[in-house]
């Protein structure tokens, strides 16, 4: 287990700093002490030997072991031992140890006493690494951060690293798309600070920004830059939640920062090998409650000749034993519906996940390294889906001289995404079909059926075209995804002096992507080719991109009396190139052969862009006594991206840090600690695209072949007007919080309070599609988030044998629009499908609903019977959840840790907009859809216009196909929050089993499953985290995309 | 501390912090490349007005969601609801009535007003000036004609004058500005100047995009014939006088390929292809006079019992077994009529050929020859300007049915059989307004914007209204389209302004009429 830690005693704090975190020091010296202690004492020589662990079963090196009200001593070896000698065995021993809570056992005479020590909430001294890479000490901070290690990460292990925070962390809102285990993760710290974009945070790894574009095509869903990180590789996370925290990131702040540090070898002494091996299942979730009453047809009627078309309808007739259906060429088959689990069952596998990662490590005196060689294979739930990365990861750490340090590290994936599930938002995506398609429909028909064998041309199974049978797409379709990428640094550290050092640093990250797909040849819906060619279409991508950071670090610190005085400062140069080549061709030659050259028509494009920033920075900390920490932080940056006058803007901030605990005497002996913390600062968002100050024009692929020859066709690029005068928003946030230890740090307490003001945002203003474009980029909004984050750890019970922790969080947010455009009169913006409105929160939405009279009567036309479209639209509410948090409950039973996580979010609504309910009422599959079909005809109930009371009978299938048809969306409109069993996990370390064989240190196995269960939802038919939209401004709808799965597997973890 | 060692920290101490200050020096600098990085290698910064013309050109594509003109003017239909329901239907579906607004706006206005702010003091492209002033002021019929009043003045200004909520001018004063820039741009137009090179809808002949003005010009003009007849009549001189199109070789046609498909054509043979139907009163109609055009339109599927029935062999386009669909049915009660209609299942109907006439390689018409005689023949028919009549008219007949040729041979009518059905239908004194205005319906296959238009203006053809049982506007016709829903957002203050000021939001539904279609 490596932890980096610091004793806290005077005594040994300086060797600490000098030193950094050896332990071969500290145990020399305890050592010793032990050894003196010891020869003071009687010499009676009753021996109590034991192994301290921590909960998680890991052994616990440099645990002080003390007989309670003596001097007698010892300090535990690096296995966790312990010796002691002591005059009787009825003493009681204390074992303290920094970062865990301190624990008392009787040893009742007892020659062997073992420990096991639960964690603090956060060690006093703990060392936590800050924007820039600064390692600072917790309690010296005016913010909230979060730190999460390895163990953490490797136990409760999900596919992507940052996966694992989710609903771990207060303050820190974490949805994975339902588009499988290698899709992309939204992340959202503290809300939304601007309404337009994404609100991402920074993703820092080693102290490199790392670019997290989530790439897409169509609706299928390629993943972020996530995907290349093997979670095995990371050591800890940080996460810098507020603007303070992560101010001396300047314009790349607006959103926090989350910090991956991957190993590098300097923490276990001496050579090791460590194994680990992580497998896991996924098995796609069925939440839908359909009606199987009546089958395929439509209008009443089941299908009896052959070629049918009503495939997607479920608007059939009455299902009765015995009766059956014709499909295809004349087959006749059973009228008998197939539930959802039984079909998911049919047309999906069982995914596999299956990562394996070793790695080597050597440390010694003046540094080491550590090199990790990873293999991913994720086998998607559909067919010919997988995911592949090889990783190799190394992180070194060298003292040249006393003087002189280098350290690195870097980072290289390959990455290979076979046909990565199409989400919903395409029409023919297998996902989707397989959820809309008829309840009467069996799949071996459709296998059997979904190509011609001669013409390979699909066969026609409804006549709703887009809706392509999935074999067809399965067997056809193919989506190439490969990325290789090296991401990493180098940077040189000088001491100077011990108090002075100055760091030069040397990073990119790059990659060269390449995506090619096609669109198979003899889909139905295809437009037919021209003579002598067939139809289809191919297509590639190759991307490169480039971010080069040089950088430069100065720190100087001192000590004048009680006054302590830290100064660092700094400049950073960035550099970022994206670079984009896409070819297509149209229509084949050669049937079957998918190549640009094989094609009819052709498209290319090429596209590059370029932008920099540079910057200064400085941080300066004054401390008093060691329980008042005043800090002060400035970065100014300057953009290529801007106009010659707006370019440089300066970033400042100020944070205080209060340990009360420490400052006064006399206080609760129950307190343990406690710490104010205060802070302001001002980031920005790097959000200016490069030549967003000019129109440009475009001009099409091809020429246009004219009675005056072939010619070009061209005009402006965009439908957004430029504006030469932007400039990036501005964040100015201020925060404050407590942190607590009660009761010997058995119960841990953090809340933190903030207020977010974000101004000169950049809105994409919908503009009169009069006016010839569609939106204008302009700086005019202002918006407000407000909320509070709370965590507490309680140790209920806590024995030698038994513990049981809990840790809940809460975060609770808001974010209102505050301005939006020059005059009081600009009070609502579009952008993407919400509202925003000031004076309301962020992302509302407004919908057509079904109109109503002043009694609240449903209105129905009289001539149709229909459901009448209120004439305006209606506010539904807003798309962001207000509430989010978990609780984990984790119990640990001789070693035996079983944890499980609940969590939830809460306040939201959504309406199903696309697929999901929309199609499954449209199509008939939707409980909703029932009524009137007995009686063949629905009568609304409510009012017609003139006021008198419905009459109407309207056909059934219209009736309810004119709600999605007109955009009706009452029967969709549904809250989104959620109350998740996210994750159960059981672990042991088995090592104790083994014989005594010197080479295995640690033989761990956690079993683990994820999304295991709903508590409780409000939307029917689906996940309710079931979204596949990026972006908050387009988070109306949901999908019935790739099915929720449910994780089962296995963690590995052998060190050697 | 030894004293050496101190001084020798120093010294290094000093050294760093020299190139530290060197290195900051560096980044604070830097900012001079800024401006280089922040120049595109990739993008246009400007780019030849006639390409932009031609943008234009392609845009205004007679194109609305599933084809709405065309099922308006009950050329052809569809039985089935779901994604394809509204017009045919008769009922209001807003995503169908944003277009051509949310299409011609962003294209071919913008387009036009830059290319004729780029040229207007350009002496050496008057005639590019020109033809687009042309072109723009077609496009803002279209719009017009469509939404009443409309952004006119403002349009298309959002970067050149950062005008993002342009006013509506109302549609008299658009026409008044139309009507004034057809004149002065045709008049303008001089083939002894620099051809237009590069234009892909007359390859740059001036004499031909002058004619294409002045036949616009009487469009226009025509227009007007209920509500300014005065108007109406001076500007018909014009046109008359500069000279409009003298045959088909001057119509306004587009040729279309599988790089720019027609959308229209790709509509009906892609995937909708079994869901649109020839109605039945243009099939009756046609069938009336052996129109020879309803082989060259129409094919009918004999006997086929569902969509995969539609095969070759049972395809005819034989103009005696042509069945028109009957409107007023979905695709279940549509069952009712078969007998009575001798069909085996609504499959069975004739449909626009769309093997042949509607592929995406179709061309498309925007003004045509025969159109322009027929507008003669009417203004001559009203007595605003002199000629024969029934000349002009046989003319436009005889023109339209030489326009199958360009649809394909297996279209072409033969030349013994145009001079035969024009010989057998003259133009028959007191009834020239109706014949004209049939023929017009006629010859504008497949625009529908200007059939729809010269319907509303003439009431010709004498069409029944769709009598969908939950039709939302029983009894009528849809007159208009009812304005975007984004605009309620993004310009709702001009757009309110607007509604108020053409009858409220009562005249501008479905049912309401513009300025120029008086009862």
């Amino acid at each position: 287990m490596k932890r980096k830690y610091y004793l806290r005693t005077h005594f040994y704090s300086s060797f600490c700093k000098l030193l950094r975190e050896t332990k071969i020091a500290i145990l020399i010296i305890l050592a010793s002490v032990s050894i003196v202690s010891g020869a003071i004492t009687e010499f009676q020589q009753l021996a109590i030997t034991g192994r301290v662990t921590s909960l998680k079963g890991d052994p616990l090196t440099g645990v002080n072991v003390l007989i309670k009200g003596t001097t007698i001593g010892a300090i535990t070896d690096m296995n966790g031992r312990y010796t002691i000698n002591v005059p009787d065995r009825n003493g009681i021993i204390v074992f303290s140890f920094i970062g865990y809570v301190t624990q008392e056992v009787p040893a009742n005479g007892r020659s062997s006493v073992d420990a096991q020590l639960s964690e603090a909430l956060t060690s006093l001294n703990e060392v936590v690494v800050t924007a820039l890479g600064i390692k600072r000490e917790a309690k010296t901070l005016g913010y909230a951060t979060a730190v999460v290690n390895q163990g953490l990460l490797t136990e409760n292990r999900t596919a992507t690293a940052i996966g694992t925070l989710q609903g771990k962390v207060s303050g820190v809102n974490i949805t994975s798309f339902g588009t499988g285990p290698n899709g992309a993760t939204r992340i959202r710290i503290r809300g939304n600070s601007a309404f337009s974009g994404a609100n991402l945070p920074l993703l820092v790894i080693n102290g490199v920004p790392m670019d997290n574009t989530r790439f897409s095509e169509g609706s299928t869903d390629l993943g972020d830059g996530l995907n290349s990180i093997n979670p095995d590789d990371v050591e800890s996370m940080t996460v810098l939640k507020g603007a303070a925290a992560a101010a001396l990131y300047g314009s790349r702040a607006k959103d926090g920062v989350i910090m991956i540090t991957t190993r590098s070898g300097n923490v276990t002494k001496g050579f090791g090998v460590t194994y680990n091996v992580n497998y896991t299942t996924e098995t796609a979730i069925d939440y839908t409650d359909f009606q199987y009453e009546y089958g395929q047809g439509e209008r009443g009627i089941r299908p009896t000749t052959a070629w049918p078309t009503s495939g997607v309808w479920s608007f059939g007739e009455k299902i009765i034993p015995g009766m059956t259906q014709v499909l295809f060429n004349n087959e006749t088959v059973p009228y008998v519906a197939v539930t959802t689990k039984e079909r998911y069952k049919e047309f999906y596998r069982m995914g596999q996940n299956l990562t394996n990662t070793i790695s080597f490590s050597n440390s010694g005196e003046n540094g080491g390294f550590d090199l990790s060689i990873g293999n991913t294979k994720n086998t998607a739930i559909i067919e010919k889906s997988d995911f592949t990365r090889r990783n190799i990861t190394l992180g070194f750490t060298q003292n040249i001289s006393k003087w002189i340090n280098v350290s690195g590290n870097v980072n290289y994936s390959n990455e290979y995404y076979k046909n990565a599930p199409m989400g919903v938002g395409n029409q023919s995506a297998p996902v989707n079909t397989i959820a809309t398609m008829a309840n009467t429909m069996p799949l071996s028909m459709m296998e059997k059926y979904y190509q011609d064998p001669i013409t390979g041309k699909e066969l026609i199974w409804s006549r709703f075209l887009p809706r392509v049978n999935p074999y067809f797409i399965v067997n056809n379709w193919f989506d190439n995804n490969k990325r290789d990428r090296v991401l990493g640094n180098i940077a040189i550290k000088f001491n100077v002096t011990k108090d002075i050092y100055i760091q030069g640093r040397i990073a990119q990250d790059f990659y060269s992507r390449r995506h090619d797909y096609n669109s198979p040849t003899g889909r139905l819906d295809a437009q037919a080719a021209p003579a002598g060619y067939v139809d289809g279409s191919y297509n590639r991508i190759n991307n490169t991109f480039r971010e080069r950071n040089y950088d430069i670090l100065i720190g100087a610190k001192h000590k004048f009396g009680d006054i302590g005085v830290n100064i660092t400062a700094g400049g950073n140069q960035m550099f970022r190139s994206m670079e984009s080549e896409y070819q297509s061709a149209q229509d084949f030659i050669q049937p079957g052969l998918y190549t640009i050259m094989n094609g009819r028509q052709k498209t290319a494009s090429h596209d590059l862009t370029e932008r920099a920033v540079n910057s200064i920075y400085g941080a300066a900390e004054v401390s008093y006594k060691d329980y008042l920490f005043l800090n002060g932080t400035a970065r100014n940056d300057w953009f290529s991206t801007l106009s010659p006058a707006n370019r440089s803007i300066l970033y400042p901030s100020v944070t205080a840090s209060f340990i009360f605990s420490e400052a006064f005497q006399g206080l609760p002996k129950w307190l343990s600690f406690g710490k104010l913390r205060l802070s302001y600062a001002e980031v920005g968002d790097d959000n200016v695209g490069a030549y967003s100050n000019i129109q440009f024009y475009s001009i099409n692929s091809n020429l246009f072949a004219g009675p005056g020859g072939s010619v070009p066709v061209g005009g402006y690029s965009s439908g957004t007007i430029a504006n030469p005068n932007l400039r990036p928003l501005s964040v100015a946030e201020i925060e404050g919080g407590i942190d607590l230890r009660l009761f010997d740090n058995r119960v841990g307490f953090d809340f933190a309070i903030y207020h977010k003001l974000t101004t000169n945002q950049i809105v994409s203003a919908t503009t009169s599609q009069a006016s010839g474009f569609s939106s204008q980029l302009i700086n005019v909004g202002e918006s407000v988030s407000k909320g509070f984050e709370s965590s507490i750890q309680v140790s209920p019970v806590e024995t030698s044998s038994f513990t049981w922790t809990i840790n809940a969080n809460v975060s609770y947010n808001t974010s209102e629009v505050l301005k939006l455009g020059l005059s009081d009169k600009d009070t609502v913006i579009t952008v993407n499908s919400v509202y925003q409105i000031v004076g309301r929160p962020l992302g509302q939405l407004y919908y057509y609903m079904q109109k109503t009279d002043a009694d609240g009567n449903m209105i129905f036309d009289k001539n149709s019977g229909y459901a009448v479209r209120s004439s305006s639209r209606v506010n539904v509410g807003t798309c962001l959840p207000t509430w989010f948090g978990g609780i984990t409950n984790t119990f640990n039973y001789k070693g035996v840790i079983l944890s499980a996580l609940i969590d939830f979010k809460l306040g939201k609504n959504y309406v199903s907009n696309f697929g999901a309910n929309h199609d499954y009422w449209r199509h008939g599959k939707h409980k909703g859809t029932l009524p009137g079909r007995d009686v063949g005809y629905v009568i609304g109930k409510g009012v017609n216009p003139d006021g008198s009371v419905n009459q109407t009978q309207a056909q059934v299938q219209p009736y309810y196909e004119n709600f999605t048809g007109n955009g009706i969306e009452d029967p969709f409109v549904k809250n989104a929050g959620f109350w998740k069993l996210r994750q159960v996990s059981l672990g042991y370390d088995f090592v104790k089993f083994l014989p005594k064989l010197q080479f295995i240190k640690g033989l761990k196995l956690s079993i683990v499953s994820n999304n295991v269960a709903i508590l409780k939802k409000w939307v029917p038919n689906m996940d309710p985290e079931d979204i596949f939209t990026f972006d908050d401004t387009s988070l109306t709808g949901n999908v019935s995309g790739y099915p929720s799965t449910r994780s089962l597997g296995f963690n590995l973890n052998v060190k050697f | 501390m030894k004293k050496f060692k101190k001084a020798k920290i120093m010294k290094r101490f000093k050294n760093y912090m020299t190139g530290l200050l060197i290195a900051a020096l560096l980044i604070m600098s830097c900012d001079k490349d800024f401006d280089e990085i922040n120049t595109s290698k990739t993008a246009f910064v400007s780019l030849d007005p006639a390409f932009k013309l031609n943008r234009a050109i392609i845009n205004l594509m007679e194109m609305g969601s599933r084809v709405q003109q065309l099922q308006i003017t009950h050329w052809l239909t569809s039985p089935f609801g779901s994604s394809l329901a509204g017009v045919n239907y008769s009922q209001f579906v807003p995503s169908m009535q944003e277009f051509p607004w949310s299409s011609f706006y962003p294209s071919s206005v913008v387009t036009t007003v830059d290319i004729v702010n780029q040229t207007k003091d350009d002496a050496t492209r008057t005639n590019l000036y020109n033809a687009a002033r042309i072109w723009k002021a077609y496009t803002f019929m279209i719009l017009t004609d469509t939404y009443g009043d409309v952004p006119y003045s403002e349009a298309g200004k959002g970067y050149l004058e950062q005008i993002i909520k342009p006013v509506y001018d109302t549609q008299e004063s658009i026409y008044t500005d139309i009507l004034k820039e057809l004149d002065e741009a045709s008049a303008a137009l001089d083939p002894a100047k620099t051809k237009i090179s590069g234009e892909i809808l007359y390859g740059g002949d001036v004499t031909k995009w002058k004619r294409f003005g002045y036949s616009l010009l009487m469009r226009a003009a025509m227009r007007l014939s209920k509500v300014d007849a005065a108007k109406a009549k001076t500007y018909v001189a014009k046109a008359v006088a500069g000279g409009m199109m003298q045959s088909n070789a001057d119509n306004a046609k587009l040729l279309r390929n599988p790089e720019y498909p027609s959308p229209i054509g790709t509509e009906i043979s892609g995937n909708e292809k079994a869901n649109y139907y020839a109605t039945k009163y243009f099939v009756e109609f046609l069938k009336a006079t052996n129109d020879p055009r309803i082989g060259s339109w129409l094919h009918r599927y004999v006997g086929a019992a569902n969509a995969t029935q539609q095969t070759t062999s049972r395809r005819t386009k034989d103009p005696a077994v042509a069945k028109g669909m009957p409107l007023g049915y979905n695709d279940v009660t549509i069952a009712s009529t078969f007998t009575a209609e001798g069909v085996v299942s609504l499959y069975d109907y004739s449909q626009f050929d769309w093997l042949v006439v509607f592929t995406n390689s179709s061309p498309q018409w925007y003004c045509t020859y025969s159109q322009t005689q027929l507008l003669l023949a009417e203004a001559i028919v009203r007595g605003w300007t002199t000629g024969d009549a029934a000349a002009s008219y046989s003319n436009a007949v005889k023109a339209d049915l030489e326009r199958m040729a360009d649809l394909g041979t297996t279209a072409a009518i033969p030349g013994a059989a145009v001079t035969a059905y024009v010989a057998a239908n003259p133009l028959v004194v007191g009834n020239e307004l109706k014949q004209i205005g049939e023929q017009y319906w006629v010859a504008s296959i497949p625009n529908g914007f200007e059939g729809w238009s010269n319907f509303r203006r003439t009431g010709y053809p004498q069409l029944v209204p769709n009598p969908y049982p939950a039709s939302e506007i029983p009894g009528e016709f849809i007159r208009r389209h009812v304005y975007p829903d984004r605009e309620s957002v993004a310009n709702n203050e001009n757009l309110q302004a607007a509604i108020g000021r053409q009858g409220g939001a009562t005249n501008c539904k479905m049912n309401g009429r513009v300025w120029w279609d008086k009862l």
